[in-house]
This record gives C-alpha cells, structure tokens and sequence, in this order.
C-alpha cells in the first residue's frame, strides 16, 4: 500500500474539559474518497476543523505524505494541498464569480508598487476551468450570489482543483441540496477523484457516501465507531450504525432514503 | 507678570463694586454696621459655586468665561466647578445636578430661557443665589437670579451695525456659526437695524474650516456688492479675511469676539475692528457676585443688569490687547 | 464530466436576459451617484449665475475635496464591512499636533508634520487593532476613540498652550513652503484650483487602483462581503482591516494639515461631526453599510455632491439652514437605491 496523503493516528481534541474529539483514526489515500459520517455533533467538524488547520488537534498524530505535522492555521493546510470547502463555500456572494475564484490566491503581473492582477488572465482561467467542469459561464464578472447553490458549489471545488489541491475536503456539499443539483456534485466529487485527488467527504447521508466513497469513518459522540472499506460495510449498516439503533425516527427516515 | 496682573483685576474689580454699590445709594440688606472685621465680614466656611454654560467643548469664547471664573475662584479662596452643554436638556439636568449637591451658589448662562426655567427656578426656590451670565438679559429678573453680567446682544448688535455704516457698509453678511443660537440671531439682527442697509444672514459649520471659508467666499462671488461681512466668532473672521482675498472681494470685515490672530489682522488692516463683550469679566463677575452675596448679603446691580461690553478693539489699542489675549484671558 | 452542462446550462441562459448593459452599469455602486451628481450641477448652473462660473467651481471643488479625501477611505472601510467614528475629529487631532509643536514647541515645521502623522497613523492601528483582536464592532471600538480623541484635543491642547485654539500660525518658519504644497493655488482654465483637489483627485485615483487592480482591493470587498470566507480562503483578514483603518487616519492627517496650513488655524473642535459627513458620502457613493460593496469615485462622488448643495445653496441665494436636510434627503434615496440595486445583483431573492 502507497503512503496515505493523509493519516489521522488516535486523533483527539479537548475545548476546557469537553472531549471533542477522541482516539479517531482514518486514512485518505490519492484517487479514493474516505466518507467522514456522523449526526449532529458527532466531531465531524472538529475533525475537518482539524484537517484543514482551523484548529490544531491535542492527542494523537496527523500524518500528511507520512510526515507528522500540526496545522496551524489554514494557509498550512493549503500549504500542504490540503483545500476545504466549507458548507458556507467560502465564496463572497457579491463579488465577481473571477475574483471569487482567485480570492486569496490572486494571479498579478509588474512588481514593486506596480505590482497589480493580471485581470484578463484570470477571467480567461476561470471561463476555461469552469468550462473545463461543465459549467458555461458567459459572464464571469456575475456576482456568484447569482449562480445556483450546486453551480457556486462546483466553482468552489474547481477553484480546489485549480490551485493544485491534492486533498479536497467537502463539508457537508450535498446538505443544502434538492435531488438534482445533489446529483451534479456527486459527479464533481467522483471526476475530482479520477484526477487522483484524494477527497474527504463529509456529509450524514449514508446514501450519498455510499455513492462514491471508499473508506466510510462513521463518527459518534466524538468517537470513531467505525472505519472500513468500500466492500466491508453495506449502505443499510452504515445507517444502522448512524443513528445507534436508539433514535428510531431518524432511523426510519433514512431508512426510507436508503430503500429509494 | 501674572499675580501682578491678578492683583491689578483684583483692584479694579473692587472699584468697579465700590462704584456700582455707591450709586446704588441705599444698601437695605447690609444691616452689618461698618465696624465689622475689615476682611471677612461673615465667616463662610468653604464656599463652592458652580458654573454652567451652554458652551460646545473647546470654545474659545467659553474658554475666556471658564478662566475668568477660576481666576475668581482662587482669588476668594472659593470652590468654582465649570460645567457646560450646548444641550438645554443637558444644561438643565448639571443644574439639577449642582442644586442637588447644594452648591453655594450658581453661574449660569441661558442660551435657551425656556429650556431652563424649571431647573433655574428650583435652584432659587431651593434658596441658592443665582447669577445669570453672557444670554438671558431678558429673563433673569423674572427667574428670580440676583443680577445677570453680559453684553446685551442688541446694544452690541446696534453698535457694530453703526459702526460699520459709519465705514460706509450698505450691503452685508452676517455669519452665523452656531445653528440655533438665539443671541447670534439677536446680534445679527441689531446689526442689520444699526447699520440701516441690507444684511443677509448666513449660517456655516465651525467644525470644518473649509466649508466656513468657501461658505463665505461663494457668498461674496454670489453677490459682488456686499461690502461688509460680520462675523461673530475670533476664528471665523480669521476665515472671512482669507475668503474676501480669495473672491477679490474688498469688504470690510468685522467681528464680534477676540482671538490673537484677530488681533493681528486688526494690527495688519485685514479686520476692521472687533466688539470685545469680555468674556474673561463675565465669568469672574459672576464669581464676584456669588461671593458677595455669600459673605456680605450683597445685590449688585441695583436691579440692572451689570454689562461686561461691548468694548471696541481697533487698530489703536489692539496692541495692548494682543498681550492679554496671548495668555487667554481677552 | 460534461454532464454538468445538462443542469448548469438552461438556467444559466435564463439568467442572462437581464444582464443587460443598463443592469451592468447600474451594478457599479458609483453610477447613482455620477448621475445625481450631474443633475445637481446642471441644476445650479442653470438657476444660478456664479455657480458653473470658474471662481464658482473652484470654490465648490475646494468644499468638496477635504471632505471627499477622507469619503474615500471611509468609504473603503464601510466595503470592508467597518466604520470609523473616529475619523471626523483625527482631522482636527492632526491639525492641532502639528500646530502646538510648531507655534509652542519651535519644532521644526517638517518634523512636526511627520510626528504628526506618526501619532495620527498609531491611532488608526490601534482602531484597526481593537477591532479586529476584540471583534466588537468597529461602531463602538471608534466611538471610544472619537471620544478620546475629542477629549484629548481640548484638555492636552488647553494644558499645553492655555488657550483652545493654534494661533500664529502663518509665522512658523517653512509656513509657506508647506503651504505651497498644500494650500496653494493653481490656475486652470482661469479656475483658481486649490491645491487640496488635486491631493484628492491624487486619493481617488489611488483608491481606485489599489481596490480594482490589486490583490488588496480583493481582499477588501471580501472582507466585508463574507469575513469568514475570506479568513477560510487565506485572505489576511485582520492584516486587510488594520491597514485600511491606518489609511484613513493617514488621510485623516493629511486633511487635518490642509486645514492648518490653508487657514494657519486650528480648533480643538475642528473636525467633529465630520465623521457622518464622510459616511454619508461614502453611502450615496454607493457603498453599503454592511460592507462588500463600495468604490473609490463614489465616495467622491459623494463629496462632491455635498460641496455642490454646501455652496449651490448659497449661490441660489437660500437659506442654508436647509442644508443638513438636503443632505438626508440624498442618504434616504442612496440607501434606497442602493438596496434596490442590491438585491438585483444579490438575484431574485
């Protein structure tokens, strides 16, 4: 087996004397997708938290290319290829959909006081990238409060894509979503992973996860509970193993998801 | 140079008072037979007076007001606390405030009378003598203060107005600073009945300079005709004399209160004169007054009000002015 | 991977009917304010005689341009989603640091300019850095400062000079040279243009590059458009803010050296009350007061605007007691253009 692109050993995190996280344990290898699952308040998003440098882990090890690190803050993870995109996008709704694209990462020409952004670079970049995904924009200079929720939803992850993510973390992308659009980002999440990218799917839809993942961590009460490979678990157990057996409710409701 | 001088305004302020009660005749509260101990004739204790005036913070003006009360103050060895909003509300409630910590007595300058009624009347009815300074000329025998010491607007008015149709003023402005301010108004329209031609009032923002400055100067370029501009504020003369340069207007500049660079310009030609209402004695007046009412029953004033100006600053005596200005106390 | 376009295509075509070329001009926050510009200036060239006049525009211009130096980082500031309160009575503040050290000090007049400056820059870092380390609103953080500031102008310059205002200026060694680069006059199609146009012109344009052609200007509106997404993305958010409050404290000097050396005089009130000036200027610019949307030229737009109606006014002959009322009449209609022009941009929300 290659080195994983990321390796979590025994991870955990404390805020005061509230345990976050503890003693979680998961891989994420190049071309494969690991599912991260779990309830509300299960440490999904300690985990990614973590992963994406928004907060350093306080037992354990994380391992990126085989090499202990502690992430800082964001730009290490970034640093290091590991790209998030959060349930919010981390897109300004009223900004061009080009200087959403390249926000935080501007491409610029000249240099000294002169030093300015290569405008018709970038536009041109983003027409053809997105084109590149599917999507045809006319109008790069839209805000990107005007696109769909899956259409900002691909940009964010052709941006990941673009400025040579290795690893894609995805917080919950399928959340907001009807049917359709759902669908349309599953693709995105599959065609990002035949590139060779390694990709963290967060979500609590087992059905979603199911779909494409291989490697299913399911999370719960700040535990892992389960860590397996596609194969080794079927999607009615992923769910089993979700709601716990005691909350019938959303039990049955997934239930009936699932038996779509 | 400064206690001397503070001994000279001692003197003078004695003589003054010696003058007033003189002509007064009759002193029916001063039952004390003129034997009594020559320097203190009722001992006091420690007197505290406050002072509350409708001044915006960092008014020069007010400044001269609040350094005449002091210097008061520590010459009488009393407790002077200088307090002031150009709020009525907020003036009425440091009223309130001071009445209810049993002040000795209360300076206080009413800008707006009617805002101020209740609050002046209670501190009377609660036996606190009052003085009224610099506004409210009108009503100050009827809110029951003892006297008031100021300038009355109209004569002031009045005389600036004479003085400059005696310049051959026919057509003038008169800049207003401070927006609702009755005594401006007042000033302007004694100035426009003493100087008998047309006076058009224009209003301008002390706090941003070159608004006043371009206020006045689009004025002067609106009508080429205006040969005299009053001004009621030192700083915005100093404005008005660049403005009049700037449009080529060669109007006659006038003003109402001093700063040194005023006095400059009158040294210089640029300002014609200035009408002096001598802050620096309203305010250490009004001290004097309070304190000799506190340690001998005294009325000043006869039932008059006791006017603290106008005084003209011209180019012959703004020499002798300028030294006093310097230190901030004209 | 073309899938996508099955979805993404049909309702990206519906969507560009109403991009049209009027929907495009008018989601430049700035256009609003050009036009309304425009028709107070025909307005008052045509009723008045003197206002279009070259001693005229001069005037008006020179009214518009210490208010529109400092609408424009105001105006950065408000896209950047902050305010500062503190930016009316730094002009004053300015003023007086340079003239007590100059008039009281003997310091020489360059020096004390540039302590000036160094001491109006560190209370723009120290706005910049309350705001950001404490995340209380900058509405509050600068009130606190306004009044420090307002404080400190009337007690230290009362304590140090005695008196409430800087006189004697204009007798200060190197008065005029300073005076000559920032107070003089330059004549223009026989327009006497005063010296603080061009500083302002010289702010727009600097304004407007650094927002619209540089990675800063980026970060600027996504600062204020969406914090988190920014912080997320790798914008330095904190940096962006603390830089943008020490440029408008720097613009806040520069304007408060203006005032000194044009009129040799500065007041310990000067300044206050300008702060809501700035940002109703900046807000008729077209900058929304929730942040992520603003321009350079519609700040100065605004404060032309304001200098236009300060004067127009007085040149009609009016009583200019209507001023102030003016003036909210504009801030109603911007906010609500604004609004308006927002939720198109935004989509049908």
């Amino acid at each position: 087996m290659t080195t994983p692109l990321i390796e979590a050993r025994s991870l955990g995190k404390r805020y005061g004397n509230v345990v976050a996280l503890s003693d979680v344990s998961t891989r994420v290898d190049a071309g494969a997708v690991t599912c991260i699952l779990g309830d509300n308040g299960a440490g999904k998003s300690t985990l990614i938290k973590i992963l994406a440098g928004a907060q350093s882990h306080d037992d354990g090890d994380l391992l990126v290319d085989g090499e202990p690190v502690r992430l800082e803050r964001p730009k290490d993870a970034l640093d290091r290829g590991i790209a998030t995109v959060y349930q919010n996008l981390a897109v300004v709704p009223m900004m061009p959909v080009w200087r959403n694209f390249f926000l935080g990462s501007e491409l610029t020409t000249g240099r000294g006081p002169l030093r300015r952004l290569a405008v018709k670079d970038m536009r041109a970049i983003t027409r053809s990238d997105l084109a590149s995904m599917g999507i045809d924009l006319r109008d790069v200079d839209q805000p990107i409060g005007t696109l769909s929720g899956g259409e900002r939803q691909c940009v964010a992850i052709a941006r990941a894509v673009h400025f040579g993510a290795k690893v894609l973390i995805l917080d919950e992308p399928t959340a907001a979503l009807g049917v359709k659009q759902s669908g349309v980002v599953l693709r995105y999440i599959a065609a990002a992973r035949d590139r060779g990218l390694g990709v963290v799917f967060i979500t609590h839809n087992p059905h979603h996860a199911s779909l494409v993942g291989d490697r299913f961590l399911v999370l719960r009460r700040g535990r892992s509970i389960a860590d397996r490979i596609k194969g080794d678990i079927t999607p009615a157990e992923l769910t089993a193993l979700m709601a716990g057996g005691s909350e019938l409710d959303d039990l049955s409701h997934e239930l009936g998801a699932t038996s779509l | 140079m400064r206690p001397q001088a503070r001994r000279l305004s001692v003197l003078g302020v004695v003589i003054a008072f010696a003058v007033a009660l003189l002509s007064a005749c009759s002193l029916p509260d001063d039952t004390t037979p003129s034997l009594a101990a020559p320097a203190q004739p009722r001992d006091v204790g420690n007197l505290t007076f406050a002072v509350i005036t409708h001044a915006s913070a960092g008014d020069e003006f007010w400044d001269r007001v609040q350094s005449g009360a002091r210097q008061a103050g520590s010459d009488y060895g009393v407790t002077v606390q200088y307090s002031s909003s150009p709020d009525p509300g907020q003036q009425s409630l440091l009223v309130d405030q001071a009445v209810a910590s049993h002040v000795d007595g209360l300076v206080v300058s009413l800008a707006n009378p009617d805002g101020l009624e209740t609050s002046v009347r209670a501190a009377v009815a609660a036996g606190i003598p009052v003085v009224t300074i610099n506004s409210g000329l009108d009503v100050w025998k009827k809110f029951g203060a003892i006297t008031h010491i100021g300038q009355s607007e109209s004569i002031a008015g009045k005389a600036a107005g004479e003085r400059l149709k005696a310049e051959g003023a026919t057509n003038a402005i008169c800049v207003i600073h401070e927006a609702g301010n009755v005594g401006l108004e007042q000033r302007c329209a004694a100035a426009a009945q003493g100087m008998g031609g047309r006076m058009r009032n224009v209003q301008v923002d002390v706090t941003n300079p070159t608004a006043v400055a371009s206020t006045i100067k689009a004025s002067l370029q609106h009508d080429p005709t205006i040969d005299a501009v009053l001004t009621l504020q030192g700083a915005v003369a100093v404005q008005a004399v660049q403005a009049a340069r700037e449009a080529y207007s060669r109007a006659t500049i006038a003003t109402f209160d001093l700063s040194t660079d005023v006095l400059k310009d009158i040294i210089a030609g640029r300002i014609s004169f200035a009408i002096d209402q001598q802050p620096y004695v309203q305010g250490y007046l009004g001290i004097t007054a309070l304190y000799l009412h506190a340690i001998n029953g005294n009325d000043i004033g006869g039932g008059e009000p006791i006017y603290s100006g106008p005084s003209f600053v011209t180019k012959d005596n703004a020499q002798q002015v300028l030294q006093y200005a310097a230190r901030g106390t004209r | 991977m073309s899938d996508g376009a099955v979805v993404t295509r049909p309702t990206t075509d519906e969507r560009l009917t109403p991009t049209s070329w009027v929907t495009r001009l008018l989601r430049r926050p700035a256009v609003s304010a050009g036009i309304a510009a425009l028709v107070i200036f025909v307005f008052f060239s045509v009723t008045t005689q003197s206002f279009a006049s070259s001693a005229g525009i001069a005037t008006w211009l020179e009214s518009a341009a210490t208010i529109g130096i400092m609408a424009v980082p105001v105006g950065l500031l408000m896209t950047a989603g902050e305010f500062d309160l503190s930016a009316g009575v730094m002009v004053g503040f300015s003023g007086l640091v340079t003239g007590v050290l100059t008039t009281h000090y003997g310091v020489n007049v360059w020096l004390s300019m540039a302590l000036s400056a160094v001491a109006c820059l560190a209370v723009g870092v120290l706005n910049g850095m309350l705001v950001t380390r404490t995340r209380l609103p900058s509405f509050i953080v600068t009130l606190g400062t306004f009044f420090v500031l307002q404080g400190v102008n009337l007690a230290l310059l009362k304590a140090i000079i005695g008196q409430v205002s800087i006189q004697g200026m204009n007798r200060v060694p190197g008065f005029r040279d300073v005076q000559w680069l920032l107070a003089s006059r330059t004549s223009i199609f026989g327009m006497q243009v005063q010296a603080s146009v061009w500083w302002w012109v010289a702010v727009v344009a600097l304004g407007t590059w650094v927002l619209t052609r540089t990675r800063y200007g980026n970060w600027i509106y996504a600062v204020g458009g969406a914090f988190e997404s920014a912080r997320e993305v790798g914008v330095p958010v904190k940096r962006t803010k603390v830089a943008l409050f020490t440029a408008t404290a720097g613009c806040g000097w520069l304007v408060g050296q203006i005032s000194l050396f044009r009129f040799g005089t500065a007041q310990s009130s000067s300044g206050i009350g300008l702060e809501l000036i700035f940002i109703i200027c900046a807000v008729v610019g077209g900058c929304v007061m929730t942040g992520g949307v603003g321009s350079a030229i519609g700040p100065a737009l605004g404060a032309l605007i304001y200098g236009m109606a300060n004067l127009g006014i007085v040149y009609a002959g009016w009583d200019n007691n209507w001023l102030k009322a003016f003036l909210g009449v504009m801030l109603l209609l911007a906010v609500l253009l604004n609004n308006y022009i927002r939720e198109r941009a935004e989509g049908l929300r």
